[in-house]
């Protein structure tokens, strides 16, 4: 990784440290959220299956979103041209950003993960590290996606509209509340197309069966091949300015 | 020995089709200032973005220091969009501590000498730690001077730097330019006022992607043929003489 994509990871955690606001809905949102599942689920079998893919889910969403915005303010208040105009490459960018945020998803997936198992006292047999190893992995997919995404929106307005068309259809789709083979085979098929599906049958398998990283090479080798791709899209496709 | 710094030959540059730079050549001598003065949609933006890089030309060819714009160019070149272009959460110092990082000053030790030394020239040393989110737009203009200043590059391209500035700040930045160039260094700078088109050596009057008149402020007021003609009117004379020569055509 070369000097710039860490001196833009610094000025991303830099840019969250100072605000404030932002920190405490970082950390608030997630327990809210879990909350919500815990309170509204009460079978405890059921818990045990949703929870573990809310963390998946929610790394996705809020990897999503908050990279989707950050490279979109980039673009809209002009720093993104200051920066192509200097001796950074798109790579060093898109690799920043993605430094930067993953240090923030991972102390979400941390909230969540210790306020499930202690509050929620959701069934868990893995080992925490390889989940965060894990949820790195999703992670990383979740900020290209939003780096790629942010192209194709002027303004945050426009952004908020990839929600429900790339994070709640996954919701749906991927097994997160219900097993997909309850659903029709097309929609199974068109699940095994989209990455959360893989994060969720990965999550489920490190902490609910207690299976190790080496047991779901499947679902890490597909996650990591979304990754890449989104990745390269990602450096490709970002642009100088809103205007170019 | 060639001491142009940019060279610019028979560039056109076209926007969803219409033609914004129309077959434009210039050369700018190293260790000059040199303002490209027009109306809004003359191709002042879109010629210093294909300058430094930002836009590449649909046909010619432009060098900076001898080279294609690149990012091993752009380690010698600053460039201070119109734009503020900042990070409205960081602080002054960590605004222009970051450009610093990005232009290579690695040395921690000497970086934030220099960092220091450009916040105390922007004259914001009181508000080193504010966030810019809470300057005034004459701050924030000279914070976004700072960052594009703090490599000391030898070629600076500033994009209507003095855009919102009030009367001191304005001669403040201009006696900053001409240190610069008594440095050596080569400013690429535009302008829709006067005032600015004045401070400089040398001129390109722009309108409608084409240059009309290139010179020093005096050649260009001489040229009217009126000693006593300002620059605003030199600016009319050539346009008026342009569009005399498209009729004619």
């Amino acid at each position: 990784m070369s000097g710039n994509a860490l001196n833009v990871a610094r000025r991303v955690m830099l840019q969250v440290v100072r605000d404030r606001r932002t920190i405490i809905l970082l950390v608030v949102v997630p327990l809210v959220i879990a909350s919500i599942v815990g309170v509204s689920i009460p079978d405890k079998s059921m818990l045990d299956y949703i929870a573990p893919a809310m963390l998946a889910t929610l790394i996705l969403f809020f990897g999503f979103i908050i990279t989707g915005i950050s490279v979109l303010r980039e673009r809209s208040q002009g720093t993104m041209e200051r920066l192509m105009a200097s001796p950074i490459s798109r790579m060093d960018v898109v690799a920043g950003y993605l430094l930067g945020f993953l240090l923030f998803a991972l102390l979400q997936t941390l909230i969540i993960f210790f306020y499930m198992v202690y509050v929620l006292d959701i069934s868990f047999q893995g080992e925490l590290w390889q989940i965060l190893i894990f949820q790195v992995l999703i992670g990383i997919g979740a900020v290209c996606l939003g780096t790629f995404f942010s192209v194709f929106a002027r303004n945050e307005f426009q952004i908020m509209q990839f929600i429900p068309l790339i994070v709640l259809p996954q919701i749906f789709l991927c097994g997160v509340l219900w097993p997909i083979s309850q659903m029709p085979e097309y929609l199974q098929w068109i699940a095994k197309f989209l990455p959360l599906y893989y994060g969720v049958e990965g999550i489920r398998a490190l902490m609910l069966q207690g299976q190790g990283l080496l047991d779901i090479g499947r679902d890490i080798g597909i996650l990591a091949a979304y990754a890449a791709g989104l990745l390269v899209l990602a450096a490709l496709t970002l642009r100088r300015g809103a205007s170019s | 020995m060639n001491n142009t710094a940019i060279s610019v030959s028979n560039v056109a540059f076209y926007y969803g089709g219409l033609k914004v730079i129309d077959d434009m050549s210039l050369a700018i001598e190293a260790g000059t200032s040199y303002g490209l003065l027009g109306p809004n949609g003359a191709g002042k933006t879109t010629l210093i973005r294909l300058m430094v890089g930002l836009l590449k030309p649909a046909s010619g060819s432009i060098k900076c220091l001898g080279k294609t714009p690149s990012p091993a160019v752009a380690r010698q070149t600053g460039y201070m969009p119109q734009l503020p272009a900042l990070y409205s959460e960081l602080s002054v110092a960590q605004n222009i501590d970051f450009f610093a990082r990005v232009y290579g000053l690695n040395n921690r030790e000497e970086r934030s000498a220099r960092v220091d030394e450009v916040v105390k020239l922007i004259d914001l040393w009181p508000k080193r730690e504010t966030q810019v989110m809470k300057l005034s737009g004459g701050m924030k203009q000279r914070v976004s001077l700072g960052c594009a200043i703090v490599h000391r590059p030898s070629l600076l391209f500033l994009d209507e730097p003095t855009v919102g500035l009030d009367p001191e700040l304005r001669v403040h930045f201009w006696e900053y330019f001409e240190d610069l160039t008594r440095g050596g260094a080569t400013l690429v700078i535009s302008s829709h006022t006067f005032d600015d088109a004045a401070h400089c050596q040398k001129l390109a009057f722009l309108r409608l992607g084409k240059v009309v008149a290139e010179g020093t402020p005096s050649e260009l007021r001489a040229a009217t043929g009126d000693t006593g003609s300002s620059l605003e009117d030199a600016f009319l004379y050539f346009i008026r003489r342009d569009e005399v020569h498209k009729n004619v055509g």
